[in-house]
């Protein structure tokens, strides 16, 4: 595909422009320190948005990714106090976050409910266990062993980047390269059909919500070192956000077409515009209006060429 | 083909346009102020009044000194990742003193160990940080600003028992469990009860700080305890929502509502007859005195730890 046909060709242009606005307006952006600040504050939406990308791209949707995050966050912080070691409490996390997706994919393939439905009442009870677990309060003095993931620095990169950026290149491999990618599009871009291919459309589908599972509780991870502290309160909102960096980076709500690599830059266009907003000290309220109206241009931008798309013989 | 890409780029460049525009709108004036100190003040949220009348005391202090004030908050008041960010943000905007109201009493304390390694001074205002995690982390603040939280809830629990002399069974609403305001209120609130067996919490929820989250929790409570007498709730926000819910089920004249914050809403009630009492912290000082102990700071004074704002009963 030539370069300009990418789906993340707008999204990068749009990253590229902004940088350069803020690179005018304001002399502490373009900094090694503040650059790798934004990066930094990526990880976070930009782990949880990789599993959202295999789900939307999948036609489903996962609303419950936020509550998932603190449930895998409270589970891994009670691990982590039992004194267990850092590996044993991640592997108990990301069980927990493969297990929730496990049972959103079996309520939208076997349940058959809209996967708004089936994820918007695990949303309720993830958050609900992860209040129970916690008694409601904040979880943390637990050895520092994950702190690292927060702190330390290799050849100069945050770990928590690295991490991130080798979660997005194992995911763009998996969505272009293996059986589960193709059958991610297909499934997409016509169940019906996929399942007349003989595509085993339940398991696949299922398999997307599980990916979206994990991502949550490696978010959790990340969050867990920023903030030396587990809350069951965490990640309200977080499924919003992940879903706008997935729809800025060119990603169809509708299915059957995106890329992991845009939604990495969805999210870096998130956090930049974040960190310029708040390196020019503009208004919290005036924020919200600059991102709320970069995310319906993103998105209208995308709805004009899904119908270009539709009606143009390419 | 070609012009369908080139429409993307073109709809994603208007929209950093926009972005851009907006950016530098709201930055006019920030150049020629350069020279300026600059105090940034991080509070909560800016949904709710107590932060807002923070924020005009600050500036208050800020503009006649000839400061420049930056005002952040998270979106939400629970995204304590996000408060975090807009610290980082601005030790990167290198701003000269750094005062913050924390989400989260532990959860802050990376951020503020982070203003300490780019020797930015920190304030904290109103909310303590813990002081255990805060030590294990290696980091240090140069005062803190606020009330006696603990105090405050003394206040409105001995209002309580004085009001209800034959006792009475009460109701609690409590902030975000783990915001270590909440819990000194409630501590304190419930020590000043301890002197009155006859009163009896029977109920303590937690509404998170919201008023449409009182006004629910508080339309069960009515539903689970028909002879509730007073309800405490950590803020007046949801005090607000409570009185509301009280209302709604025709028993305002039988609950004594105290809330926390004297607002102006909540004044307006207790005049009104529909709130009993609330606890008065005086915001705009804590933003005053945030700003002038950034001023004692620049100057290179060291600053008591501690730095009380007086607290008080209205009625």
């Amino acid at each position: 595909m030539r370069w300009w046909r990418r789906r993340e060709t707008g999204t990068m242009v749009g990253l590229l422009l902004l940088c350069v606005a803020l690179f005018i307006a304001t002399p502490y952006f373009a900094t090694v320190d503040n650059l790798r600040n934004v990066a930094e504050q990526s990880t976070v939406i930009g782990t949880l948005a990789i599993g959202m990308t295999f789900v939307i791209i999948a036609g489903g949707i996962d609303l419950s990714v936020g509550s998932v995050v603190a449930l895998s966050g409270v589970v891994l912080a009670m691990t982590l106090r039992a004194g267990t070691g850092a590996a044993i409490a991640v592997a108990l996390a990301l069980l927990v976050g493969a297990a929730t997706g496990a049972v959103n994919g079996a309520l939208v393939t076997i349940g058959r409910l809209p996967p708004f439905i089936a994820t918007l009442g695990t949303m309720s009870v993830a958050r609900g266990l992860a209040l129970l677990l916690a008694d409601g309060r904040p979880i943390s003095g637990f050895p520092d062993g994950l702190r690292a993931l927060a702190t330390a620095r290799w050849f100069g990169l945050p770990v928590s980047v690295m991490v991130m950026l080798g979660l997005f290149a194992i995911a763009q491999l998996v969505l272009t390269r293996t059986v589960l990618g193709r059958f991610t599009f297909a499934i997409g871009g016509n169940a019906e059909a996929a399942r007349l291919a003989g595509i085993p459309v339940r398991g696949y589908t299922t398999g997307t919500y599980v990916i979206a599972g994990v991502s949550a509780a490696l978010c959790a991870t990340l969050l867990l070192a920023r903030l030396n502290s587990a809350q069951p309160i965490a990640g309200i909102g977080y499924e919003l956000d992940a879903i706008a960096a997935v729809v800025i980076g060119g990603t169809s709500l509708l299915g059957g077409s995106g890329s992991v690599l845009g939604t990495l830059l969805g999210a870096l266009l998130m956090s930049v515009l974040r960190n310029g907003l708040n390196l020019l000290g503009v208004s919290s309220y005036i924020q919200q209006i600059a991102i709320g109206t970069v995310i319906v241009s993103a998105v209208l931008v995308d709805m004009a060429l899904q119908r270009r798309l539709r009606h143009t013989p390419s | 083909m070609r012009s369908l890409a080139l429409m993307r780029v073109l709809g994603v460049l208007v929209a950093g346009a926009l972005a851009a525009l907006t950016l530098a709108a709201c930055n006019r004036g920030g150049d020629s102020a350069a020279a300026k100190p600059v105090v940034a003040l991080v509070v909560k949220t800016l949904n709710n009044p107590f932060f807002i009348e923070m924020e005009a005391g600050a500036r208050e202090v800020a503009d006649s000194l000839g400061y420049e004030l930056l005002v952040q908050a998270p979106e939400r008041e629970i995204d304590v990742e996000r408060q975090m960010q807009i610290v980082e943000n601005l030790i990167q905007r290198r701003v000269s003193v750094l005062a913050l109201v924390p989400n989260g009493s532990r959860e802050l304390v990376p951020a503020v160990v982070k203003a300490n390694g780019a020797d930015i001074p920190v304030v904290i205002v109103d909310t303590r940080l813990d002081a255990a995690t805060l030590s294990a982390a290696g980091g240090r603040i140069a005062t803190f600003v606020g009330s006696d939280n603990v105090d405050g809830g003394r206040l409105a629990g001995r209002f309580l028992v004085e009001a209800l002399p034959s006792g009475g069974q009460i109701a609690v609403l409590e902030g975000i469990p783990g915001h270590e305001t909440g819990d000194a209120r409630l501590t304190g609130f419930r020590e000043a009860l301890a002197s009155a067996p006859s009163l009896r919490i029977v109920a303590s929820q937690t509404a998170n700080w919201e008023r449409d989250q009182a006004f629910t929790v508080t339309q069960n409570l009515l539903q689970a305890h028909p002879d509730l007498e007073a309800l405490f709730a950590c803020n007046d926000v949801m005090a607000l929502g409570a009185v509301e819910a009280i209302a709604a089920a025709g028993r305002t004249d039988r609950i004594r509502v105290v809330g926390f914050d004297a607002q102006d809403d909540a004044q307006q009630a207790i005049r009104e007859g529909r709130m009993a009492a609330t606890i008065a912290q005086n915001p705009r000082a804590m933003g005053r005195l945030a700003v002038l102990s950034a001023a004692r700071l620049l100057a290179g004074d060291t600053l008591p730890a501690e730095q009380p704002v007086p607290i008080s009963l209205v009625k």
